[in-house]
């Protein structure tokens, strides 16, 4: 690799970039200042597990990557503001022509009428904040379920968690801001759920609205919350959470070749980076899919907020719905003594319920070990049917979050099924009991029975032939594995650092690679 | 097939080695496959662009471009499936933990030299968390008090008083023979109708329920002139406007949690989440026969709150 | 458990697939944005109120109903509400009033000509519940107390038969429900014309010019009277004690403008403290924005709001990338 003379040919140049070329000396400049190679190279040979479920918090990272971009792009148009305005004469929908807006509220309609694209990026924002939370609860179940939040995994659980409560926060900042009747409303409740809080609530509210509501400045507070404040702590803290996923590596589920000491997978470099490139490419794609043909939270169609205006079957975003559920079906109890109201008909439910909601779902790790007593470290996953008992009160858990998700379109139900907003109420109380207390022992046997059913579950049948003996007897032997029906799996092997061409290198390109393998080597072993 | 060099992470493999095998049986047709998404991935992509600049209608476009970005994205993953070495691909897992001997020099590291030697100057040291905690009780000062008003009784309080016209949205004025048996108006102070604080607080539900005078509990004599009851508009669970009546059932629904509230019998609740009445604004009508407030709600309107009585 | 959760998945389908699948169709068909058309702001003209012909109009500032039909005197009412519109009241030779209003909505009676027609119709379709005198009397023996239609405008006959409500198909429900109706609107205004005959009454079957509405001030409006039940999108839902409040998506300018003035059912009454301009105004918003609602941005999932959207992200969003990583991923 000594450079002779001024390299004239096409060929001279190409050697005296070396063996890997551009790539090489670009390599080389980095190494040299920044000492890039080695790490790198770890990097690139980190290994990611194949099995499909790990791939469920990419769906979570690639909408957050969707509601920058898009949301990037409404920042462009959206102003922030209470100010009330008067709609141009000849603002393309009729019923708003002359009213008097927000501008908040007009820069939004007017993004949806007038803007190119406009509209598509607002309902792909809302569609991917739709998919960013569903993701990451989904991703959330599939860590629950099979125990990848153990020991020493704690650290990611909470950093997780945090980006669950985060998400919902964000998503109900943002549904807040077009300054329309359903969000109007949204934070009027919002508003008298600060309220509820006991001693602090009035304060809370009057520092958060700046006064009594509806004020003149949430919005602006909500759209500098919404835009900078979480979600660059939402960017943090997935930053903490791939890095902690880095240092400490991928769990995996046991299987062939899969120990407690090991990691089995794809290679980052290129295997796993060209599947997870598309795959971002594919949630780029169905959110735009959605954001096109599915309309969402048409702001035009329900007009400016005003606080004695009041729409029927208004609800939050779905990831709220398990507050509005339990606010509509909890009794009306209140405590009033010594001059003081409790509205306990709102603090239970809005502020107590999701706080011990959240609080067990970040303390699980603990919760389990106090129960376990198990200080071991693992990398090796759960099957859920194994751990029942775990399993069991994921189920329970998540089926009351169900319940009152429902409950919170009761009269939604009441229409569609013609019975009594009373009967659905009362059936949905008893729900919200009975469905977590039948659901535990159901997935726990349940799990049970398939951990009694072994190891069938999963594989493909074997044909019997049955025969009939001369004595007339039938007997049925299991035949004979048909080719293709073995599960054939390799053994893993390291990343490769070089690729040998074939067992016995004949042509002259290959003897270069095998020469370059054992200058490498030697320079490595230095 | 593999060999294992020192250090240990240089790694060779042989070409034919069954990891580095493609998944695909058919290379050549799965190169033409992956090869017709990137191709429908351009011309959609192209088409988006045409759209776009042709001002083409919303879901066109929109499902040009989602559709590029799926083709892109399904053939650049199939690339990654099937194209690529199948593996498996195993790496080690080293121990993360530290040895005893190098956590206890970090431990002894940070005690002796930070906080041992707080400890040393015990004063100083409480000096020092001193200052910190009051500087971050005072840096919430900025933080926090400047947000808003303190509420003093302003949640108490509505504009309603004695001898105030009831108005419509429009400032209209409600005269007794304006609404029949049944009808309901929202009704704000006059001159509030168009304010925030008229429009979030103050806002009322009027209604005729009857022809006649007419009394909704005890105590409440004269408050219901001609059949005509008035009540907060805002629901006592979550503050929502009670906006949902029904005439023949006499009932005030809640549009947000549905609470039901019997408008004859001085709207107690009588389903649902909302724990209290919701209050009741006395009327009496003038000498033109317009009606008017003849006090302001006795209690506070709204949802409950610490300091409400 | 499981026909709540067969229940749910019917919601789901309800909710969301079908309305795409449908919706998709209907997509194709709808067209970007509405183009631009002038608006009337003002306050109607004063002098175009026309009665029908042959008749002899009386003008009765400010309030158009006449005092015989509500046995007070109309002129003094309203003092100070300064409506500022014009109003006539038509009658015929006979002296007969057949129609008086605005030039928002002209609410007209039927031809005295219709009465034996309708009488006869009246004996065949109603008779049975509301009593051969349509005074809510049945015969000794007969169960039921039905309404005494006696007192009722044409607005509100008009109203129930054309929206098929009467005759209602079971006498029992608690609300009857809008169905295919199965007089038509010539057979309704015969019977509209006989009950009148036994009395008259307001309000007269409304003609709604809804030429000079202002649809903003209706979706003002439509927020402050009617989305409380009817839900802003106009969709409806359930209300309490079964009874629900109704789609609005099909109702005409006349059902709008009849069901406000008369209040069927537990439907609150708008009378005098909505204008017959604004009734015309909300008329316009439901027929013309509600019912054929601009939904530019895709499917609209007919208004059902966040949960169906919810189930729709939920389902086909995150259910749809599922599927992409069940594919990028190892199965086993």
């Amino acid at each position: 690799m000594t450079a002779t003379a001024a390299p004239r040919t096409k060929r001279q140049k190409k050697q005296a970039q070396g063996p890997y070329g551009i790539v090489g000396s670009t390599v080389e400049a980095l190494d040299e200042r920044l000492g890039i190679a080695k790490g790198g190279r770890t990097f690139m040979d980190k290994i990611f597990p194949d099995h499909w479920s790990f791939m469920l918090g990419e769906i979570a990272l690639y909408s957050f990557v969707v509601l920058l971009l898009t949301g990037v792009f409404l920042t462009l148009y959206f102003v922030p503001s209470q100010h009330l305005m008067k709609v141009p004469m000849n603002f393309p929908y009729k019923p708003l022509r002359g009213d008097t807006v927000s501008e908040a509220f007009y820069s939004t309609v007017n993004m949806s009428f007038n803007v190119r694209c406009g509209l598509l990026m607002r309902q792909m924002h809302h569609w991917a904040c739709d998919i960013f939370v569903g993701a990451i609860v989904v991703h959330m179940a599939r860590v629950f379920f099979t125990g990848a939040f153990r020991k020493p995994r704690e650290a990611n659980w909470l950093v997780g968690s945090t980006l669950l409560i985060l998400a919902i926060t964000n998503g109900f900042l943002g549904y807040s801001l077009p300054d329309d009747l359903v969000s109007g409303t949204g934070l009027r409740i919002a508003d008298s759920i600060m309220l509820s809080v006991p001693v602090l609530g009035s304060y809370i509210s009057f520092f958060a609205f700046g006064g009594t509501f509806p004020g003149d400045i949430v919005i602006a507070r909500f759209f500098i919350i919404h835009v900078l404040l979480v979600p660059g702590i939402i960017l943090a803290l997935v930053g903490a959470h791939l890095g902690l996923l880095v240092r400490q590596k991928h769990t995996q589920f046991p299987g062939k070749g899969r120990t407690e000491g090991n990691v089995v997978g794809s290679p980052m470099f290129p295997v796993f980076i060209f599947k997870t490139q598309g795959f971002l490419f594919m949630t780029l794609g169905v959110t735009a899919l959605l954001g096109a043909l599915a309309q969402i939270n048409p702001v035009w169609q329900f007009g400016q907020y005003y606080a004695a205006q009041i729409s029927y079957a208004v609800q939050p975003d779905w990831y709220m719905g398990f507050l509005d559920g339990l606010l509509r079906i909890f009794p009306a109890w209140q405590w009033n003594a010594w001059g003081h109201t409790i509205p306990l008909e709102v603090t239970i439910p809005a502020v107590i319920f999701p706080g011990i909601v959240f609080n067990i779902a970040m303390a699980w790790p603990w919760i389990e070990q106090k129960f376990t007593k198990d200080k071991e470290i693992h990398h090796l996953l759960d099957r859920p049917r194994d751990v029942p008992h775990r399993t069991a009160f994921g189920v329970a858990f998540f089926s009351l979050l169900a319940i009152l998700f429902i409950a919170s379109s009761t009269d939604v139900l009441a229409n569609f099924f013609h019975v009594s907003l009373n009967t659905v109420l009362i059936i949905m109380r008893v729900l919200t009991f009975a469905v977590p207390i039948i659901a535990y022992p159901v997935a726990y046997f349940i799990c049970v029975e398939l951990q009694a059913g072994g190891s069938i579950m999963g594989k493909r049948k074997i044909a019997n032939v049955v025969t009939r003996t001369e004595e007339g007897e039938y007997v049925a032997t299991p035949s004979a594995p048909r080719p293709g029906d073995a599960h054939v799996e390799l053994d893993a092997t390291p990343v490769p650092t070089f690729i040998v061409e074939g067992p016995a290198p004949e042509s002259d390109e290959a003897e270069l690679v095998d020469a370059e393998v054992d200058e490498g080597v030697r320079t490595a072993s230095r | 097939m593999t060999s294992h060099h020192e250090p240990a992470d240089i790694t060779t493999v042989t070409a034919d080695a069954p990891q580095m095998q493609p998944l695909a049986k058919d290379v050549v047709s799965m190169e033409r496959w992956i090869g017709l998404l990137f191709l429908l991935g351009i011309a959609f992509f192209a088409g988006f662009g045409v759209a776009y600049w042709q001002d083409g209608t919303f879901w066109l476009y929109g499902t040009l471009l989602g559709a590029g970005l799926v083709a892109m994205g399904a053939g650049f993953i199939a690339w990654g499936k099937y194209l690529l070495p199948r593996g498996p691909f195993v790496e080690e897992r080293h121990t993360l933990a530290s040895t005893e001997q190098e956590r206890s020099a970090f431990s002894a590291a940070l005690m002796e030299r930070g906080a041992g030697e707080i400890k040393r100057r015990s004063v100083l040291g409480t000096l020092l968390g001193g200052s910190l905690g009051v500087f971050s009780i005072v840096a919430l000062f900025p933080l926090v008090r400047s947000l808003g008003p303190l509420p003093g009784d302003a949640l108490a309080k509505t504009n309603w008083k004695k001898g105030m016209n009831l108005v419509d949205i429009n400032g209209r004025k409600i005269h007794v023979d304006d609404i029949t048996v049944g009808g309901f108006a929202t009704v704000f102070p006059e001159g509030l109708q168009n304010t925030d604080e008229g429009q979030a607080i103050d806002q009322t539900f009027l209604i005729r329920i009857d022809s006649a005078d007419f009394t909704t509990m005890k105590g409440r004599e004269g408050w219901a002139p001609h059949g005509y009851v008035a009540y907060s508009k805002l629901c006592t669970h979550l503050g929502c406007p009670v906006g949902l009546y029904e005439q023949q059932l006499e009932a005030l629904v809640c549009p947000c949690h549905q609470s039901m509230f019997n408008v004859r019998k001085g709207a107690i609740p009588t389903f649902g989440p909302a724990p209290r009445p919701l209050p009741q604004l006395p009327l009496s009508v003038d000498s033109d026969g317009h009606l008017i407030a003849s006090a302001g709600y006795n209690e506070p309107v709204g949802p409950g709150y610490w300091e409400r009585p | 458990m499981v026909r709540m959760l067969g229940n749910i998945s019917k919601l789901v389908a309800r909710a969301g697939l079908g309305a795409v699948g449908v919706g998709a169709l209907a997509l194709l068909a709808t067209p970007f944005a509405a183009g631009a058309t002038t608006l009337h702001h003002s306050i109607a003209a004063t002098s175009t109120v026309k009665c029908p012909a042959g008749t002899t109009a009386t003008y009765d500032p400010p309030y158009g109903v006449p005092a015989s039909l509500i046995g007070e005197d109309a002129t003094t009412k309203r003092k100070n509400s300064g409506t500022p519109y014009s109003s006539v009241q038509c009658y015929n030779a006979a002296g007969k009033l057949v129609a008086y209003g605005n030039n928002a909505i002209l609410y007209t009676y039927p031809s005295e000509n219709l009465v034996p027609l309708g009488e006869k119709l009246y004996q065949q379709n109603c008779a049975s519940c509301h009593g051969v005198n349509a005074d809510g009397v049945l015969p000794k023996g007969t169960s039921g107390a039905f309404p005494d239609l006696g007192n009722l405008g044409p607005a509100t006959i008009n109203f129930w038969i054309t929206t098929g409500r009467m005759p209602a198909a079971d006498p029992k429900e608690i609300q009857a429900s809008r169905k295919p109706p199965r007089l038509t609107d010539s057979q309704a205004n015969a019977i509209a014309a006989y009950i009148d005959s036994l009395g008259p009454a307001v309000p007269g079957t409304p003609e709604v010019n809804v030429k000079g509405a202002n649809l903003t001030s209706g979706q003002t409006l439509f927020a402050l009277n009617c989305a409380a039940c009817h839900t802003i999108t106009g969709g409806g839902d359930a209300l309490a004690s079964n009874t629900y409040a109704p789609s609005l998506h099909v109702a005409t300018v006349t059902q709008v403008a009849e069901a406000m003035r008369v209040g069927p059912g537990n439907m609150p009454v708008f009378s005098g403290n909505l204008t017959d301009q604004q009734v015309r105004d909300i008329a316009a918003y439901v027929t013309e924005s509600i019912a054929k609602p601009t939904d530019i941005g895709g499917v609209g999932m007919g208004g059902l709001g966040p949960v169906a959207e919810g189930f729709i992200g939920l389902a086909l969003g995150v259910g749809i990338l599922m599927l992409v990583s069940f594919w990028v991923g190892e199965r086993q």
